[in-house]
Order: structure tokens, then sequence, then C-alpha cells
């Protein structure tokens, strides 16, 4: 089954339709980015999953049922704010992780802090922010959960930290699973996606897979998306 | 860390066109086990299901094989690599002689070419 | 879930409210010693001292009291409706948990910081009259004296019960109403995408408006009605049950009032949740 569905899924802003009538499926397994210029719609789209926005008409459906506390405890969210309260340190972070999700698994978590050169006492104040967008990416990737939706997750950071960032979604990989990226720096994440979604002033405009694009076109998704969305 | 890609063809095929290299090439000695598919990946800094399908492709034209528990081989079938290196050669060949063709060389200058490379 | 939900909220308050109160304490030790100072013959530079311990005391106690309600206010806000609520928002509980602990840890403190400033006050107090804690205790006798004169009365143990239970709901749902009050204001306040704090100041007004013309009306309508006019109630008994009748209907009035708030709260955060 589907773990993330979209049924003629519409939200308005007032008077801004930030998502006009989207259908789509992912189903688990799948590292797919969602990929579409700022302001299309991409927030919007993972907002309404996580059930941090209501749909206006039509439906998302995670695992099959509307976004609420089941659908909650089975995907991990990793936004594009920095949402880690400042006085608390990893150690007591972990601590509530474990506390609210059962998939939590927190080895994983000290064994990717340590990696990092993370103290887990160390106080999320303390943390440079690249350190803590790092730390925020460990939390979220150390859930074992069925969709994890990643919001802009290498927007805005250097090489290095967008190697790790993408090394560390690989090493997660998890079949049962279902990944979606938001994104719109394409080159830096086409080799590790298995499809794309594109988005443009609230509507899906494509769905397909990277290599059948690449296939199909004779070139990269990234130069396809270029030529697609030109100003 | 990362392969690299060229950006007009699909990331699977590029991947069995390095495995294969590696394999004729004797990177990859026959027999040689190969990694996990997850470490394959991380390796070439590809989506697992990219790289177990450029693994499937490479097993159905007989260069790996896979065992249940064991893992995934590099075939000891000496005459199935041979004859892919052969393929590849010819490959090449294929693409020299082209480019030989568009200078206006004719088979005989060629070869005389050749022989005058050391 | 809301048994973590309330361990977490409280270790995120307490490293704020139990320094001021460790603070609120020793100024207040500070100052009772400094008020036995001006009782002496000491240079003006420390008398000065001494009045400037007292006045940052007196200064602290109010501090005290304002921040259990700014922390209630801003743990909401900053929680809820900032970048928290990111984290907040996306965890496996329902929205009635998240308002609820916020809820419980905040009226925790309410008492807290009214049994704090009360035992400093009182034992100062004490402190400064000189009487001993003995003289307060024997002072009890004459409570019994008053309770035996009611009971003769016809008032029981059974009412002084009721009226103390009818207290202590009074005293929590006030508690609770003050949080609703500005939960539901701010809630609605962020459902807008522009000039969300104007907004929830105007929502904090326009329900204190509301609510104070609909209570008003209602106590009107309700004053008409008594076909039991004050002045012919002769017989004490009959006055007390009164009193009851009265207080019950303020409770629920009470209780009304804050189901409301609540209902505008949740609706506020699950349907028009829109964080920047």
């Amino acid at each position: 089954m589907a773990i993330l569905e979209c049924k003629a899924l519409s939200k308005r802003f007032g008077g801004i339709q930030a998502l006009d009538n989207v259908d789509l499926t992912v189903e688990p397994g799948r590292v797919v980015g969602l990929l579409g210029p700022n302001g299309s719609g991409k927030t919007t789209m993972i907002k309404l999953a996580n059930g941090l926005l209501t749909p206006s008409s039509g439906e998302i459906l995670v695992d099959g049922k509307k976004p609420g506390k089941d659908t909650k405890a089975i995907v991990s969210y990793l936004p594009d704010k920095e949402y880690l309260p400042e006085w608390m340190t990893a150690k007591q972070m972990m601590d509530f992780f474990e506390d609210f999700y059962s998939d939590f698994r927190r080895e994983k978590a000290m064994e990717m802090l340590a990696r990092l050169g993370v103290s887990a006492d160390m106080r999320i104040k303390q943390m440079s922010k690249g350190t803590r967008e790092k730390v925020q990416l460990i939390l979220v990737m150390s859930r074992e959960a069925r969709l994890y939706l990643l919001d802009e997750p290498i927007g805005g950071v250097d090489p290095a930290t967008r190697d790790y960032i993408l090394e560390t979604i690989i090493r997660n990989y998890n079949p049962e699973a279902a990944v979606i990226i938001s994104t719109h720096l394409i080159a830096d994440v086409e080799q590790v996606l298995d499809d794309v979604i594109f988005i443009n002033n609230g509507r899906v405009t494509l769905q397909s897979s990277v290599d059948d694009i690449r296939g199909e076109q004779g070139r990269s998704v990234d130069q396809y998306f270029r030529e697609v969305f030109k100003c | 860390m990362e392969w690299e890609f060229r950006t007009d063809l699909p990331i699977y095929s590029q991947l069995v066109g390095k495995i294969k290299l590696d394999i004729v090439s004797g990177a990859l000695p026959p027999g040689t086990r190969l990694a996990s598919v997850r470490d394959m990946a991380m390796e070439a800094g590809v989506n697992p299901n990219t790289m177990q399908r450029a693994l499937q492709e490479l097993e159905r034209e007989g260069l790996v094989y896979s065992q249940r528990t064991a893992g995934r081989f590099v075939t000891e079938d000496i005459r199935v690599i041979e004859e892919n290196k052969r393929i590849l050669a010819r490959d090449q060949l294929d693409g020299f002689l082209k480019a030989m063709k568009e200078l206006g060389y004719d088979r005989e200058e060629i070869i005389a070419l050749l022989k005058e490379e050391k | 879930m809301l048994g973590k939900l309330l361990k977490h909220e409280l270790r995120a308050t307490g490293r704020i409210m139990l320094p001021i109160y460790g603070a609120t304490v020793i100024l207040a030790i500070l100052a009772n010693l400094s008020i036995r100072l001006l009782d002496h013959e000491v240079g003006n530079l420390v008398r000065i001292f001494a009045v400037l311990i007292i006045t940052v005391f007196a200064i602290a106690i109010i501090a005290a009291a304002i921040m259990t309600l700014v922390l209630m206010v801003k743990r909401f806000y900053s929680n809820y409706l900032r970048d928290e609520g990111y984290l907040m928002h996306t965890l496996p509980v329902d929205v009635h948990g998240l308002v609820w602990s916020k809820m419980i840890v905040s009226c925790i403190w309410f008492a807290g910081t009214f049994t704090v400033i009360a035992l400093i006050l009182a034992l100062t107090g004490l402190f400064l009259t000189g009487t001993s804690l003995n003289e307060v205790f024997t002072a009890f006798p004459s409570w019994k004296e008053i309770i035996a004169a009611m009971h003769k009365e016809g008032i029981g143990g059974g009412d002084v019960a009721l009226f103390i239970a009818e207290m202590i709901t009074g005293v929590l749902l006030a508690g609770l109403t003050t949080c609703l009050h500005f939960y539901a204001a701010m809630a609605l306040g962020h459902m807008f995408s522009k000039d969300k704090i104007l907004l929830s100041i105007v929502f904090f007004v326009a329900i204190s408006i509301v609510m104070n013309i609909a209570v008003t009306g209602y106590g009107a309508a309700r004053l008409e009605s008594f076909d039991h006019p004050l002045g012919s109630i002769e017989e004490l008994r009959g006055l007390v049950n009164f009193v009851h009748g009265i207080i019950a209907e303020g409770l629920f009035i009470e209780i009304v009032r804050a189901a409301v708030m609540y209902a505008a709260t949740v609706i506020g955060l699950k349907r028009g949740l829109n964080l920047a």
C-alpha cells in the first residue's frame, strides 16, 4: 500500500492557491525528490503530510490514514527550521525523542553524534548553526520511521555537510520506508533519488523515475528541470 | 568519495559500465566477493535501489552471481569475462575507427600508423 | 503521553521557576536582616544599602508573580506557535494533551508562587512583630469556638467541607481560565499569516469583552428571576443554602467560560495551525 497518497489535494491561504488539485502516490522503499522552485508548494505539501496544516479540499493520507496521532508516530520530519530548544543538551534531546517515539534508536544517534564529534552534554545553544542542523538530522534519521519527510535538507549548507547529509540518507536506507526530499538544488541530490516529482505553482507537473528521465531525455534531471522551469 | 557520472545517461547503466570495467580489467578478480548493496551504494554515492538494479543487470549478463546467504560474487567463468572484455574492446575500436575515418584515413593507413606507434 | 509531556514541561519551566523562588527566599532573608539593621545605630551608607535591599525584595516579590504569568504565556507561544512548534506539533500526541500539559504545569507554578510569597510574607510579618509560632498556634482555639458557635446555628462540618471544596474548585478554575484566556487569544491570532501578535492582542480583548457581556447579561437576567429576595431570608440555614446555590452557579459559569475558551484553543491549534 502507498505510504503517502494525495487525492485532489488543495490548500489556499487567503487568496493564494498554494496547492492546486494534487494527485500523487509514493510507495515504500523509494527515495523521492520533491522538486520545484521556491514558493512552488513543496513546504505546504510536506506540512500537510505532517498535520501542521489542514487541507482546504481533497485529502492527504499517510499509510492510509489522515494525519494525526497515529501517522505522526511513523513519520520522521526534518523541517527547514531550527526547532531544537536552545537550553537542551544533545542528550536531553535524545531522552525527549526516546520518550515520544518508540522507533527511536538511541545507539544509532549516539554513534552518529560521536562520528560527528558532538559531545552528548553539549547544549544546543553552544553549537554552531551547521552542527545544530546536523544534530537535527541525526535525531530524525535515528528513527526507524516508515516515511521520512526532509524539507530542504541541503539548502544553504557547505559541500562537506551536503555530502554528510546524503551519505546519512543512503546509510539509513530501509526498503520498508520511503524518503521524500524537497529541494530546488537538484544536481546535488539527483544520484540518490529513485523518483522525482516536479511541482510548480502548486501543481504537480511530472512524476517519473530519474533513470527514465535520463534515458528518455538523454540528459540529467537537473538539466531537464532547468528547461521546464526556465524563467 | 563519490563516483563521477555523465549527465546524458541513466545512472544505473553507468554503474553497470563502471563495475564491468573493474571486472574485465582485473580490479575485481574472478570469484571476488562484492560488498553489500548498501555499502557499494554509499561508496558510489548513489541510491541503493539504483545500485541494486545495476547489479541485477550484471547478474543477467552473467558477470556476477549471487548466493542466497553468502552475498554476491564476481563470476569465475573466465570465458564470460573474456567475452565481455572483447565487446568492450570492440566498442573502443569502433569509436577509434570512426574517428580516424572522419580524419580521412583508410584502413591501410591506420594500420601503418599503429605500427609506427610504439 | 500526557505524563511525558508534563515531565518535559516541568523540566523546561523548573529550570526558570526554581531559581526565581531561590532568589526570592534569599532576598527575603537579606531584607529581614536589613530591617533589623535599621533598628540599630548604623552609618548612612549601610542605611541606604539596607533600604535598597528591602526595595529590591519588594520588587522581587512582584517580579516573581509577574514572571509566573509571563512564563505561562511564553511557553505556550514559543513552544507551540513558533519554530519549536515544528517539533511539538509533530509528536504522536493529540492536541488535548498539548493544551492540558501546559495548563497543568502553569497552575502548579501559580500555586507554587502563591505559596512561596505567602510564606515569605507571613514569616516576615511574624519576624517583624516578634510573634513566635507558638503564639500563632495558641490563637487557634478561638477558631474552634467560632466553629462551635456556627454548629449551634445548624452549620455543620459538612458545610465547611463543602465551602472548602467550592473554594478550591474556584481557585483551580480561576487558574485554568487565566491560562485559557491567553491560550485561546494566541491560538486564534496565529491562525492568520500576518500580524499574528497584534491579532492575538485583539482576540484577547475581544474574548474579555464577549465574556463580560455574556456573564453580566446572564447575571442581570438571573437577578430579576430571583423569587427569593435576599431580605426575606431570616434563618441562617436558609442563607447558607442560598450561598451554596450562588457559588455552584458561579462555578458552573466559570466551567462554561473555560470550555468555550478551551474549544477555541483546540480549534486554533488543530484546524487553524499556521506556523511561519
